[in-house]
This record gives C-alpha cells, structure tokens and sequence, in this order.
C-alpha cells in the first residue's frame, strides 16, 4: 500500500547538503556535515544515531535555533514547501517557527514554563501567528489538547504544569507543537525520559495525531524499538552523516551499511535469546578531527583501501534507499 | 541443587510524608511492600519496572544504603540485620558491590583511576602499597582498559571506559554479587554490546552473581536467568528468564512486553497500550494495585487482593491465572 | 581513546612558542592585572620598613597637610603629601597594609575554616546537628555587625584583635551556608553512594570525596572576601571601633581625611584608592576563578 503513497506525495520538506559547525576555542567541530534527506507529506522518518551524531543540530537547523554564536549553518538547503528557509530573514524565520515547523523536547520537566497555566502557553502559538483573541482561543486550545487526547480539556487548562504527570506535560508539549497545525513536526527523544508503558501510550497517541492532520514528522531517537514502532522511513547519521536511507523495514531486515547492520545486531533482541552481542570496536570519532575517506571505516568490520582514501558517494538501491559505502554496488 | 547466595523475605519501607509547621505525619509513601525473591550464585536476577515501582529501593537496602521498615535479608543463610558492624563490615560489605547507571557522576573527579579502582582495596583490604599497585593494574587489564591510563581522570574518559572502570572498582574486593542498576542505559547504542558482553564474562570466570535493575526488557532477556516483575512496590510476576518471556502471565508484563516489541508504524495496532499513569505509591489501589490500569480488569480486582499463584518456578499475582480460559478471553468477554 | 590523544595533542600545541605566551597574558589579563596588584600590596606591607621613606606615626607639626609633590607647593619629600599631623601618607599607605591585609587574611582563614568545616558536617550529617548550625547561621545572618562590633570593642576595648574577632564571629556562617549547600548535592551523588557501598568511613568521604569537590566555591568566595574584609575593617575603623591611632589603617586613614577633606582631599583620596583597586582586584580575580574553575563553562 505504500509503494504507489510514495508516488503521487507531496515533498514536504527537502534538506540539501546542510553543513552545521560549531566553532569553539578547540577549532570547528563539523556537527553536520553535508546531510540531504526529503520528508513527505504525512510521513515520519526517523533521524537515528548515537550521541554526538549531530542528529539533534540537524534538528536545531531546521528551525535556525542553534546556539550562537558558537553554532553556524555554513552551507547547504532546507526548502519546506517550496521556500528556502535558510534565505529568509529573522523576522520571516520566526514567523515559519511554531506556524509551520514546530518542534517537541527531550525533557517535559523543563520544556514548559512553570508560572505559566497549560491553557496559556498552548494559547501563545495562537496568538502569535493567528492573531486569535477571547473565546477563539480558548477553542483553538481545547481542541489541541483534545488531539493529544488529554482528559477533560476545559478543566486541565486552567492546570499549572506541576499539577501534571510527566507523560500528561508531555502530552502538553505536544499539543503546543500541534496548536497551530504545522506542516512538520520535529520530534526530538520525546519519549526518552518517560516510562515504558507511557511510552507506548504516546506513541500510539502520535500515530493518531497524524492520521488525523497528515503532519509530516522527524523523529530523533537513539532508540531502535521505537523507531521501528513509530517511523516509516530510517537515515541512520553516523559522525555528522548519514550513512543509509531506507524504508524502516529495510533497514531492520536487510539493512545495507555496515554500520546499520552492526548497530542492528548489537542491540539484544526481546523475540530471542542471545548468548553473546555482536560489538562494534572502538568508539566514534571525534568531530573535530573526523578520519579521511569513509568516517566508520576505522571501525568497520568490511574496510577496504578505498575506504581509508575516498569519502564514498550516493549509490542508491531502488527506490527509498540510499547508502554511502564503498561496499555496496 | 541450587546453591542460594542471597534471599529476601517481605521487604517494606515506608517513607513517612510530613507536613506543615509541627511536620506530622499525615500518611506513608509504600516504596516497596513486600518484596521476596532469591538470587542464586553465578546467576542474574533482574528486577524491572517503571520508575517509582520499588527496584531502586530494593536495590538500596540490599547495598545497606537504607533502613528497611520490616523484613529481612539473608545472605549465605545468615540475616545480616542480625550481624554485628564489625560482621557487616568484613563480611558482608566487601562482598555486596554495585556499578552505578551513570558513569558520569559515579566517580570522583578529583581522582586518578588508579585512586578510584584502588579505595575499595585501601579500605577494606590489608595489602601493602605493592600489592595494590599490581591488583589496580590486573582489573584493569582484566575489563580491557590499557595499564598506562591508570594516572588519567575520569573526565579523560568515553562513557564506556568509565563504565569498565567502574566495573573494575566494583571487582576489586572479590565480591559475591554486584548490584547492576542499569548498567548500560546511559551508554551508547554501540558501546553497549561491549559492556553487556565483558559483564557476562566476568560473571563466567568468576562465579558472580548480578542485580539487574533494568527497563529496558531486551537488555533484561540478555543479561538473566530469571526476572522479577515490579509495581507499585510489589513484585506482580517472578520466573525464569525464558519462561517469563515465552509465557508470560500478568497482564501488566504483557504489556510491557508488548511496548518493547515490534510493530511498524502502518500495521493494523495490535500492541496493548495501557491507559493512564502509574497512581501514586502513598495511597495505592485497593484490591490488585494494577486493576485502575489493567485491561483485563473486572469485579473481583479492585477488592480482593489477588494471592500469588505459583505454577512450578513461576508464579503471578493476578485474579485471571485462576480462569483456565486465559485472561484475553476474559477481557474480551467483558469489554463488549 | 583517539579522543583523548586528540585533546593532548591540543594542549601541547597550545602551549608552545614565546607568541601564544604573549597572547596567553593578553586573553587573561583580569587574572593577571589583580594578581600583580594584590602580590605589589603583599611584598609592600612585608617589606613596609625598608620601602617606607618616613615614620608613619613621626609628627610633624611644620610639614602639616602638604600637597603630593605633583602639585603646586608639594615637597619632592613626601610624594603623596602629608596628612593633618604633618605624617607622610605614602608611607602610612604602605604600614597601613600591614594590617588591613593582615586583617583580612586572618579572618578569610579563621571564618573559611570554621565556616567549612561546620558546611560539610552539617550537610552531610544532616539531623539536629545541621538544623542548629542552620539556626545559628541565621541568627549570624540577621544581627547587624556593626552593633556587634561596638559590642565587643566596649567590653574588650578597641584594637586589632576586637576588630578580627568581630568581623570572624559573624562572617564564617556565609561559608558554613554555601558549603553546606554544596555538600548537600554532593551527598546524593553517586560516587559517594559507591563509597558508602565500599565500605568507607562517613570521616574518609568528608575529607575525600566532599572536601576536595567543594574547593572550587570555597576559593572563589574566599578571593572575593578580601575585598570586603578590607572595606568591612575601614568601615570600623571609620566609626572608631578599628585598630586605635596611631597605627595607620586604611580604613582610619580615610576616616581622618574626612575633616579635611575641602583642605587636603589627598589625605583620603589615596587610601581610598588602594581600598577600591585591592576589592577590585579580589573580585575580578574571583571571577576568573569561577569560570576558570567551572567545568560548565570550561567547555565551550
């Protein structure tokens, strides 16, 4: 059913090439580092590395929220719906964020203002960008908390955030992404600081959410089951790249990168018993001195020469899948 | 025959909660009520659940890191509540050890890693400098860390070479059983594997046994030989690993394990999703603690206490494993 | 592992050539520019007898309130002029030092001991001992110092040791809350929980684990007292109840410049000026400390 969707959907987002650095007194670390991946209209793609893999700068990107000065988008494209957003102004910026592009947290403890009520910071989107005011909003706002599924809306509004459960703030947070009905929705570890089971619930509950707006989604975790849970599309970054695209089921049953297929042994299975975990030596390399050619080749199982000398390009597999990796061909 | 290292019979703690200017005590946070379970030698039990269900208390009065409100802990057959400090200090401490989640904080950073790996040997151990000198230098080759690190600091190191460090600290006086309280969770997904694998093979050669305080129930299949189950301060369902995960029986398990499970982001969901939050542990529910939760739930839940049902090395608390039709048809029959 | 050969390879490079050694001093010029003062200050008031060009408590009624030699009618002999008793001012500058700085050292120590040592007691003992030390610290806080000070220098009578006994008896509760505070977080982390687990003393993790880890704030507040020590002592000194003329403070300095001051503004302006450079300098060097010293804002 998904094949012919792919087809005839609109692209919602494009990212082209993005180089995101940072520059500090120890010189510049390469964060992102020539990334381009498209999302589609009502799509989730998951954006999955390990920690320091710049999954969560490219996130920041989008939005143009890096920390400054330090941080810096130094090349690349990132067109949503046909507008470059790395050639508008502040002030246009500003009116895309929240509007069109909205982003969700790691942390629900700190995300939400504590002197605000719930009602009132969903409000503020609404107010900024639609210039609603009186009872306008206040629909606007039950009705965002009504598709997060948050129980008795009228009452939960007038709620400070510490009168809620981390998975309800959460819940929250979401609803102030939602409020304005953006057209892309980054996700950043939302479910990483909740418990297992409430998890689940947000999950579900997301998948819902965007039955019901077709809000295309990014969604960055480090996690592999909530990944496979949650997204339609996987780009696996590796050291301020990514290494492979590809359909989530591809990527979890025939994944192609060495690094992919690595990462996906090493995690222990919940359907089996293992004796032993398959592991990757060594550790990532440090963004400020990346190795030349292929970044995973020091610690990857299948390194040829060509690896250590050439930064492998594009080679793509079908429709869907891509994969940077001298290996493949 | 089993060769049981350390039992625990009812453990209960109780916090009080106080309030206002006199600080009365206007009722109790049951952390944990009632916990029972054994851990064997050479073998893992791990104890899962969500954050506020009792494992981390546990674990606590375990490492004598809190007082217990009642019941007792035995370990080689002998309640150590029942030792004297000099006992607990010389033969039960040393053997007790634990490796912390995070390997960020569980370090002093103002010492070396040869200061770190060697206090537990400088307080308990009577060995002249040499002989710790030589001790600090063979744990670390022994969980792969290279000898000449040994005048580093901590913050010289990756996430997984302080875990090994920690590791090593948690070695150094022998112990019978380290308390692991999520001993891979803050690492990185491919760094994991590596400290997953040294753990199991460290308990190999040493005949150690493990606490695994985990939540993550792939992690937990990995490590163990059996699993308890705990909410809301109680132990719901205890078995061996396998068994636990083939047959599962508490409705609140299925859940868990059908939350870390599979299923694409287009499938018809056929995942359980529990509604609503784990209630707070100062006034928990009556009758089953999870039947405000439970999807199988019916009358008898919310006022009968349901009594373990014990089905040879496995055994659950829940109404349901008295129907032989299973719970999902019960559910099934009552939802409509 | 590449990581940290990363990092060493940095630092060496860093370090090296007389270039980055100049540009080393020119980045951390509010490290260095206080630390010259206060070390000038320091060798001034021990070497006072030899670098003094007068006798700070000589009187001499024929040279009384010369202007500094700079200035019309100035003498080339008293260089910062004299005050209304003829006594050369440079010179009581540079005896002054004595004991203002002396002053302040001793009570930085005294007040910094006691007040860390009851911090991390209170902190990591907790219970009854924590909640009067608490209470104590409050009621150190809240009475006002100068009655206090009165107090003492009525029934011991004025001088140097009223004066450090005063300012210590109420300033080591600022230390003892901040340590405290400190070891209350370092009492919940884990590696004091995993010397608990090994077995250590609650004695060995005071002085290994808390002690060492609440250096940091405690060297950063105590540079910053020196400079409050010292307008604390002027303070006193102004209203009579510091160290008792002759012996030439600071503080008294500027205190006897006041009645003169439409007819010899120079009796108080230079002590003045050496109160406001050295609490400059503590705090300029405490700030650089505290960056210095925290790790959050090392990183970037």
């Amino acid at each position: 059913m998904s094949e012919n969707k792919n087809n005839d959907k609109n692209i919602v987002l494009q990212v082209e090439d993005l180089h995101t650095s940072f520059f500090t007194r120890k010189g510049e670390y390469k964060a992102v580092d020539g990334v381009s991946f498209h999302v589609d209209e009502g799509e989730t793609l998951g954006i999955v590395g390990e920690s320091g893999c710049g999954k969560t700068v490219t996130g920041l990107s989008l939005l143009r929220l890096l920390p400054e000065p330090a941080g810096r988008i130094k090349a690349g494209k990132i067109i949503l719906d046909g507008t470059n957003l790395l050639e508008l102004s502040k002030k246009e910026m500003r009116k895309m964020r929240g509007k069109e592009i909205s982003m969700i947290l790691q942390d629900p403890m700190t995300s939400l203002n504590p002197l605000y009520t719930v009602g009132n910071q969903i409000a503020e989107p609404l107010r900024q960008h639609q210039q609603l005011v009186g009872d306008r909003v206040e629909e606007e706002v039950i009705s965002a908390l009504r598709l997060l599924n948050i129980p008795a809306p009228e009452q939960r509004l007038r709620d400070y955030p510490h009168q809620l459960s981390g998975g309800m703030r959460q819940r929250v947070v979401g609803a102030i992404g939602m409020s304005c009905n953006p057209r892309l929705l980054i996700a950043d570890e939302p479910t990483t600081a909740l418990d297992a089971t409430i998890q689940a619930q947000y999950i579900a509950l997301f998948k819902d959410v965007q039955k019901k707006t077709n809000v295309s989604i990014i969604y960055i975790t480090h996690d592999f089951s909530v990944v496979y849970q949650m997204c339609h599309r996987v780009a696996v970054m590796y050291a301020g790249k990514i290494l492979e695209t590809a359909r989530t089921e591809v990527i979890f049953n025939n994944p192609t990168h060495p690094y992919t297929s690595a990462l996906i042994k090493s995690v222990p299975r919940l359907d089996r018993k293992d004796d032993r975990l398959y592991s990757i030596k060594g550790h990532p390399p440090s963004l400020l001195n990346l190795p030349s050619g292929c970044r995973f080749y020091p610690r990857c199982p299948e390194a040829k020469n060509i690896c250590r000398d050439k930064e492998p390009p594009e080679t793509k597999i079908g429709d869907n899948h891509s994969v940077y990796c001298w290996g493949v061909n | 025959m089993s060769d049981i290292l350390l039992e625990t019979r009812d453990l209960v703690k109780h916090y009080p909660v106080r309030k206002g200017v006199m600080q009365r005590t206007i009722g109790y946070v049951r952390a944990i009520d009632g916990v029972s379970f054994t851990i064997e030698r050479g073998k893992t039990l791990s104890l899962v659940g969500e954050s506020g269900a009792g494992k981390t208390t546990t674990a606590s009065a375990i490492l004598l890191l809190e007082q217990l409100t009642s019941g007792s802990i035995f370990f080689e057959d002998r309640d150590i509540y029942k030792l004297s400090n000099a006992e607990l200090k010389n033969e039960y401490r040393p053997k007790v050890q634990s490796v912390q989640q995070n390997p960020w904080s569980s370090m002093n950073p103002r010492m070396r890693v040869r200061d770190i790996i060697a206090e537990p040997l400088v307080i308990n151990a009577k060995l002249n400098k040499e002989d710790i000198r030589n001790r600090v230098l063979a744990l670390m080759e022994q969980v792969g860390l290279m000898p000449e690190w040994a005048d580093r600091y901590p913050h010289e190191f990756s996430g997984g070479q302080r875990q090994r460090i920690a590791v090593a600290r948690s070695l150094a006086l022998n112990p019978d059983l380290i308390v692991l309280d999520e001993p891979v969770s803050a690492l990185d997904v491919s760094i994991r594997a590596q400290i997953m694998n040294l753990l199991k093979d460290i308990q190999d050669e040493y005949n150690l046994s493990y606490l695994v305080i985990a939540h993550d129930l792939a992690t937990v299949r990995f490590m163990s030989h059996s699993v308890a189950i705990m909410y809301l301060g109680q132990i719901v369902e205890y078995a061996d690993s396998e068994e636990l995960f083939k047959n599962p029986m508490h409705p609140y398990t299925r859940a868990l394990i059908s939350a870390s499970s599979i299923s694409g982001p287009d499938e018809k969901d056929e995942s359980i999703v529990l509604s609503g939050e784990m209630p707070s542990p100062i006034n928990p529910p009556s009758g089953c603690r999870f039947h405000t939760r439970c999807i199988a739930a019916f009358d008898k839940c919310s006022v009968e206490v349901p009594e373990p049902r014990v089905f040879g090395t496995h055994y659950a608390t829940c109404h349901l494993c008295d129907y032989e039709e299973g719970w999902i048809t019960k559910s099934e029959s009552k939802s409509v | 592992m590449n990581a940290v050969l990363e990092k060493t390879k940095q630092e060496t490079h860093f370090t090296s050539g007389r270039l980055s050694w100049l540009t080393h001093i020119v980045k951390n010029l509010n490290f260095y520019i206080p630390i010259t003062i206060l070390t000038v200050l320091f060798l001034t008031a021990i070497f006072a007898p030899q670098l003094a060009p007068h006798d700070p408590i000589q009187i001499s009624m024929a040279n009384r309130l010369k202007p500094p030699s700079f200035l019309a009618g100035g003498s080339p002999e008293y260089f910062l002029g004299t005050d209304h008793l003829g006594r050369d001012i440079l010179s009581r500058i540079i005896y002054g030092a004595r004991i203002s700085l002396s002053i302040s050292f001793l009570v930085i120590a005294i007040t910094a001991t006691i007040g860390t040592i009851l911090g991390i007691f209170a902190g990591y003992r907790g219970g009854r001992f924590e909640t009067i030390i608490m209470r104590v610290t409050d009621v150190s806080n809240s009475f006002p110092p100068l009655l206090l000070a009165l107090l003492l220098a009525v029934s011991m009578g004025p001088g140097f040791k009223t004066v450090v006994l005063a300012l210590s008896i109420l300033g080591w509760a600022g230390y003892c809350r901040l340590i405290r505070g400190e070891t209350l977080k370092l009492r919940n982390a884990d590696f004091v929980a995993q010397a608990r687990i090994m077995g250590s003393s609650p004695g060995r993790i005071m002085l290994k684990h808390i002690f060492p880890n609440v250096v940091n704030p405690l060297l950063v507040i105590m540079t910053m007292g020196v400079g409050m020590l010292i307008l604390a002592e002027a303070g006193l000194s102004f209203l009579g109840v510091g160290v008792p003329p002759p012996f030439p403070t600071w503080g008294m300095m500027v205190n006897e410049g006041r009645a003169e001051i439409s007819r010899a503004w120079w009796m108080s302006a230079f002590p003045g000026l050496v109160i406001g450079a050295v609490v400059l300098s503590g705090n300029f060097l405490g700030d650089w400390l505290r960056d210095k010293l925290d790790p959050k804002l090392r990183q970037l």
